[in-house]
């Protein structure tokens, strides 16, 4: 440390090792994936967001979606994410190539939403997700600022889009609550989350077990230990 | 002796003042804004029908106010007081100084305006709008000058370890926000690449250039406050490299699990395990803080012990075992509050209470708020730290089966959370009492009718009972 020029040059060498293994080690792994090329489907996955989704998405992040909601389902095995239905499959690198955003998010206040639109066994579908933001619940807020409150009656019409409401967030009478074009998008976008096409890193694999482990087993059909990947139940 | 008021304290004054100011206004302003958010967290309908104010942006508010407000104008303010003294002469290119504070300042202040009205990032640490970056960048740049002035005219040729810890901050932090913002925002990287920088980016704002400003101010104070020579003090600059080599591997902790390459997790455990090296090595040469007495001993002693104790529960949680616990719970917000609030702030406070007599030569404007806002900090950070943990605990088991709905889970955490929003509120009555507490001294200053000080420094730091 006697010297200047050696500990500048200590700490540019420090940056850049950490710079150069971490994030363009992984930059140089997943920068350039390509989507995968389903010959059976002819065509490619992931798809393309559809324009409305692609605006959803600015509308998630500008309210700071993620910081409640994570965007990514674990591996089988570790943690809770299959068992709670977020997904039959863990997320991978080739989901999010796509997303000029992604949200993988740090905090799970509420549910993982990477999967939201095929969620079994009932996804919500884009009415009950409008009216969710709507009402909110007990740990969420609603966000009322999204919606619009019309009057209707003689003179202005039914709007085809208002929220058909029940219970205590019913409108008063004569008027109607109306999505935004935010709120449409939002929920356009949180519609277009799902993973439903298997590729083939999204399933590990799981070596067989060894010969000598359990003799008695040796005999049984080999074909049984295929579907292994499929349950929930960890093998570490 | 070394550690009168001196010429060159008073001479350095304006840009000091101005950082810690500023500073101090941005602590009062983070603290409403996390209280805000923290009502939020348990009651979320509380103000959640303004947009401004809705959860995600606010919590985003509150820790860009409390990083690049506090943290980063206090940490600066007190780097280049250290890096002054140790070069024996007045502060060099003040006018940089404060016209690089000046602007920071007002970036930050857009930023905020930007993420309340819609241009937030969505990244932890780095809620900065892209548009400010360039602005942040150079005032960061030209306050720094003036501390690299300093640092190549220091008196003696060798640096001592608070001065390692001064100039890495200095120097670091223009660099990874420069790389961040090519890669997150001018050339974004594709997909999941962009968690990974964007964990890098944390990683190393904490690792990198947070740790060591309070660091910096902790390796200066203990020995001057205890007039005593840093036990194992050959072992420091081993500590300093293990921290500037080993810290920015360790930000894939969080990605345990997710949809990014195994080796980042695995990478991250390593470096966690092997940043306690550096941890032991800073809880030995700093132990002295321990015994002593004054109040800056007390705030860089609670500092040192919270950042101890924050890296032991980060090589914890960076296992699988336990991550499966509390990956994705309040734990990490608990966390995070200990390094940022209990770790960093502490060991600036300490030094606050240090530096502030010394560089206006009057002694503290009260006594009691000094004491107060001692108790109220350690109080609140105890509370604030022990409530999350406390809803992690709750939060985790509750995910684990999968039977329990996230209603249930809320109701569950609900007492954990208002208590952690009590613990906000007591932080900050403390933070308003030193806000005072300044005002009232630097004040002093316009009074000419007070001799300047004839009593020694220690004498006016307003010791703790």
């Amino acid at each position: 440390m006697r010297n200047d020029a050696v500990f500048f040059l200590g700490l540019c060498a420090a940056l850049a090792i950490s710079w150069t293994g971490i994030v363009l080690g992984s930059h140089a792994q997943l920068g350039f994936l390509a989507p995968y090329y389903d010959d059976n489907q002819g065509t490619s996955f992931p798809q393309w967001m559809p324009g409305a989704a692609a605006q959803g998405q600015l509308v998630y992040r500008d309210l700071g979606c993620a910081a409640c909601h994570t965007q990514q389902v674990r591996r089988p095995g570790f943690g809770y994410d299959q068992a709670r239905g977020w997904g039959e499959r863990q997320s991978v690198a080739r989901d999010y190539i796509y997303q000029p955003f992604p949200q993988l998010g740090l905090a799970r206040v509420g549910p993982d939403l990477a999967n939201i639109a095929d969620r079994k066994p009932t996804a919500p579908d884009e009415e009950d997700l409008l009216r969710m933001l709507y009402a909110g619940s007990e740990g969420m807020p609603p966000y009322r600022f999204l919606f619009e409150e019309r009057r209707v009656g003689a003179g202005a019409q039914h709007s085809d889009l208002a929220l058909k409401l029940t219970g205590a967030p019913e409108p008063r009478p004569g008027w109607e609550i109306v999505p935004s074009a935010r709120a449409r998008a939002l929920v356009a976008y949180l519609a277009s989350l799902k993973t439903t096409y298997d590729y083939p890193e999204a399933f590990p694999f799981v070596p067989p077990k060894p010969e000598g482990a359990l003799p008695e087993k040796a005999a049984a059909p080999a074909p049984a230990a295929a579907p292994a990947p499929a349950k929930s139940g960890g093998s570490p | 002796m070394k550690d009168e008021v001196t010429a060159a304290d008073s001479s350095s004054r304006a840009p000091l003042l101005v950082l810690l100011l500023a500073a101090l206004a941005w602590l009062v302003a983070a603290g409403l804004l996390g209280l805000v958010a923290s009502i939020q967290l348990h009651s979320p309908r509380f103000l959640s029908d303004c947009p401004v104010l809705t959860y995600g942006r606010m919590a985003a508010l509150a820790e860009t106010a409390f990083v690049y407000g506090w943290l980063a104008n206090a940490g600066l303010a007190l780097a280049l007081w250290i890096l002054g003294r140790l070069a024996g002469e007045p502060l060099r290119a003040q006018g940089w100084a404060v016209g690089g504070a000046v602007f920071w300042n007002l970036g930050v202040a857009a930023a905020l305006g930007g993420v309340a009205t819609g241009d937030a990032t969505g990244f932890a640490l780095l809620g900065l709008p892209a548009y400010v970056h360039m602005i942040l960048l150079f005032s960061y740049s030209a306050i720094a000058v003036t501390g690299i002035l300093s640092w190549s005219g220091r008196m003696r040729r060798v640096p001592y370890a608070s001065q390692w810890y001064a100039a890495a901050a200095l120097f670091t932090f223009p660099w990874i926000l420069s790389i961040a913002h090519v890669m997150l925002f001018s050339a974004p990287a594709r997909g999941v690449v962009q968690a990974v920088a964007a964990g890098w980016y944390a990683q190393c704002a904490w690792t990198l250039w947070l740790a060591p400003l309070g660091l910096s101010v902790a390796y200066y104070v203990v020995p001057r406050a205890t007039g005593r020579v840093l036990p194992s003090y050959e072992f420091a600059s081993l500590g300093f490299w293990c921290l500037v080599f080993v810290g920015g591997l360790t930000g894939g902790r969080h990605l345990l699990g997710g949809p990014v390459p195994a080796w980042i997790a695995s990478v991250a455990v390593v470096s966690a395990a092997l940043l306690l090296f550096h941890v032991l090595i800073v809880f030995l040469n700093l132990r002295g803080c321990f015994s002593g007495g004054g109040i800056a001993l007390r705030f860089t002693a609670f500092g040192i012990a919270a950042y101890a104790v924050g890296a032991l529960a980060d090589a914890a949680t960076s296992f699988h075992g336990v991550a499966a616990q509390t990956q994705f719970t309040y734990f990490d917000e608990a966390a995070r509050q200990l390094a940022l609030y209990g770790a960093v702030s502490t060991m600036l406070f300490g030094g606050i209470y240090f530096a502030v007599p010394r560089i206006t030569g009057r002694a503290w404007f009260s006594a009691g708020l000094v004491r107060a806002h001692l108790l109220l900090t350690i109080g609140g950070i105890l509370l604030l730290a022990g409530a999350l943990c406390g809803a992690a605990l709750v939060q985790g088991r509750d995910l684990a089966d999968s039977a329990v709905a996230f209603a249930a889970i809320a109701h569950h955490t609900r007492p954990w959370l208002a208590a952690a929003t009590a613990a906000q509120a007591i932080l900050l009555l403390g933070n308003m009492a030193l806000a005072m507490n300044f005002v009232g001294t630097a004040c002093r200053i316009l009074n000419v009718s007070e001799p300047a000080s004839f009593n020694p420094p220690s004498a006016m730091e307003a010791h703790a009972p």
